[in-house]
């Protein structure tokens, strides 16, 4: 069953066989470019957040009840298992939002929604576009609610310009360190105590990410990463043999680090360009497999357009606050190079510093001379490049990865660029 | 105390406040608290004969035509966003003076610009129509909309009508598509 935007029915309409109490909501996002945070709030009957406990996200995973449970469907970005009958009676409404940061807005997404799954399989579904928004930055997606004994739906699909912090604060809540995407760097827990608890495969790569931080004087460093994924034809073999993902599974460590979400933002591009859901600790294990329904349904494989990633990233990151450490995969076969050289230069006076790594290919074009080229602001930009990522030690790839961006922050600050 | 109204429920005016002449009919609706362009609700009022059309072009009460059939009906105006107290839009009514071969008065309210917005009644919160004695200012009947309402831009809120001598209300809470302009056409108004 489709659900349309600001539909209001009961949820015995929405699930039709078996008790309208025990169901999993999914939640998905894609195409924004930026890491998107979904949460479940709690709220009384005026609609307050009355009971902390009860805002449920990837920090707070569970009710007090057990009523509200973190819990993403399979292919989903987010999910929550809901048993309403454990519900305490003060909790009257539980309202899905998302939150995004930064400079993203939620009418730039491509596509997303809000569904419902009980007894292993779809039963409804609010499906919606960035058409439905205009420059929200935190959205109440849909709300169940008691009125009259039974439990309703409506799809909201309504937020806030303020993004999180307004939204909690629409809910009565405090706005303090609880927010979820507020981290600062007091708050950071080391680097391997936040793999460890979430992503423990990745604990030995998240040694060596310290080691060289260390090094390069990182370590306190707050920063956004993205990671930018040639996809074009030349790159069928990479993808079939797991080594994009591997890429994936390298970098991750990079970002939880340095971001400010702990999520990597991913894009993809052959012809055409295509923002990736983030990557995050919780789904990097078959990202590439997995993510917007795996890479063979991206409709990528053809040829390479580099201006219009370049583009589509500085769209993204143009008016971050923070420094952002984009690392853009090509295996060469750059043709468009005054285009890319004029990007570039243009992008010189934003907070972006961009890590060219050419994997496996030949003929990078005017990547190579990126380092060298002259009447730019500031050096923002890097390449090396690699036979095969398996060439060099993790150790030393992530030396290289963090060689070049701490001159450039350094650079960047004295020119003002960065405050 | 005043009658609670559901979807289709309907209330004999004229017993429950005997002697009732005067009413003013008020349509609300919260606010916007999130982000984006306010809801700017239209209420407007179908003055019509047995028959469900009306008379004439000028028996269709709205905010370009606020006094109809000699001051029978009269529109109170434009709320732009439902802000404030109480009542956002009212529209009074007097009874002995709506002409006998009219039988019915439909209070209908569409969103302003709802497609171009992209609104619907299921964002707007706490949409309602009540009916108050004007004398006194005893509330008489009231409807809740807000489960009702959903994804419809113009809905029937209620209507009064005649039952012999005396005058019921009744909750319609039905939507139409459309808008202003497709509703208006379908009491027969030429617009």
């Amino acid at each position: 069953m489709e659900i349309a935007k600001g539909q209001r029915l009961p949820l015995s309409a929405l699930i039709t066989d078996g008790p309208a109490s025990d169901f999993q909501v999914g939640l998905q996002i894609s195409g924004m470019g930026a890491a998107v945070d979904f949460a479940c709030f709690g709220l009384d009957a005026q609609q307050k957040l009355s009971d902390e406990r009860y805002m449920i996200f990837y920090n707070q995973a569970k009710s007090p009840c057990g009523g509200i449970e973190l819990s993403a469907p399979a292919g989903d970005n987010a999910g929550f298992l809901c048993r309403l009958d454990r519900l305490p009676a003060s909790i009257d409404h539980l309202v899905f939002t998302a939150a995004v940061d930064g400079s993203a807005l939620m009418r730039q997404l491509q596509s997303g929604y809000l569904r419902f799954l009980a007894a292993g399989r779809e039963h409804a579904r609010f499906a919606f576009t960035g058409a439905d928004f205009q420059d929200e930055k935190a959205l109440m997606l849909g709300d169940i609610y008691r009125k009259d004994g039974t439990w309703r739906f409506s799809a909201s699909g309504q937020g806030f310009n303020g993004g999180l912090a307004a939204l909690v604060k629409h809910f009565g809540g405090e706005v303090a360190d609880e927010a979820p995407s507020s981290a600062s760097p007091t708050s950071k827990l080391s680097l391997e105590k936040k793999i460890a608890a979430t992503a423990p495969k990745l604990v030995d790569l998240a040694k060596k990410v310290s080691v060289s931080l260390e090094k390069h004087r990182l370590t306190e460093t707050i920063a956004r990463v993205g990671l930018v994924l040639d996809a074009s034809g030349s790159m069928y073999a990479q993808y079939d043999k797991g080594k994009v993902q591997e890429v994936i599974e390298r970098l991750l460590p990079l970002a939880v680090h340095f971001d400010d979400d702990g999520e990597l933002d991913v894009w993809a591009f052959s012809q055409r360009v295509l923002a990736l859901p983030a990557a995050t600790m919780g789904n990097y294990s078959d990202y590439i497999k997995e993510a917007d329904y795996g890479w063979r349904n991206w409709g990528m494989m053809s040829t390479n357009n580099e201006p219009a990633v370049i583009e589509n990233v500085i769209q993204q990151y143009r008016e971050s606050v923070l420094p952002v450490l984009v690392i853009f995969i090509s295996d060469g076969g750059v043709s468009k190079n005054k285009e890319i050289q004029r990007l570039l230069t243009d992008a010189a006076r934003l907070p972006i510093f961009w890590q060219f790594v050419g994997i496996g290919g030949r003929n990078y074009g005017v990547l190579e001379k990126l380092d060298t080229m002259t009447d730019r602001l500031v050096d923002n930009c890097g390449f090396f490049a690699l036979d095969d990522l398996h060439s060099v030690s993790e150790q030393a790839l992530y030396d290289r990865l963090l060689s070049e961006f701490p001159l450039w922050l350094k650079e960047a600050r004295q020119k003002g660029i960065l405050r | 105390m005043a009658i609670s109204l559901a979807k289709g429920g309907n209330v004999n005016l004229s017993k429950e406040a005997p002697g009732l002449n005067k009413i003013v009919v008020g349509l609300g609706w919260d606010a916007r608290a999130t982000d984006g362009a306010a809801f700017d609700l239209d209420a407007s009022a179908f003055l019509v004969k047995l028959d469900g059309k009306v008379r004439s072009d000028n028996d269709f009460c709205f905010y370009n035509n606020k006094v109809v059939a000699d001051g029978a009906v009269q529109h109170a105006g434009d709320n732009l966003t439902g802000a404030g107290e109480g009542d956002d839009e009212t529209v009074k009514v007097e009874l002995a003076k709506i002409p006998a071969d009219l039988d019915k008065v439909v209070f209908a309210v569409t969103i302003h610009d709802a497609e171009a917005r992209k609104q619907n009644f299921g964002q707007v919160s706490h949409a309602y129509i009540r009916v108050v004695n004007e004398d006194g200012g005893q509330e008489i009947a009231r409807y809740d909309l807000s489960e009702d309402a959903s994804i419809e831009t113009a809905m029937i809120f209620g209507e009064i009508y005649r039952v012999g001598a005396d005058w019921k209300f009744k909750a319609v809470g039905q939507g139409f598509a459309g808008g202003l302009g497709p509703l208006a056409s379908s009491f027969g108004v030429n617009v």
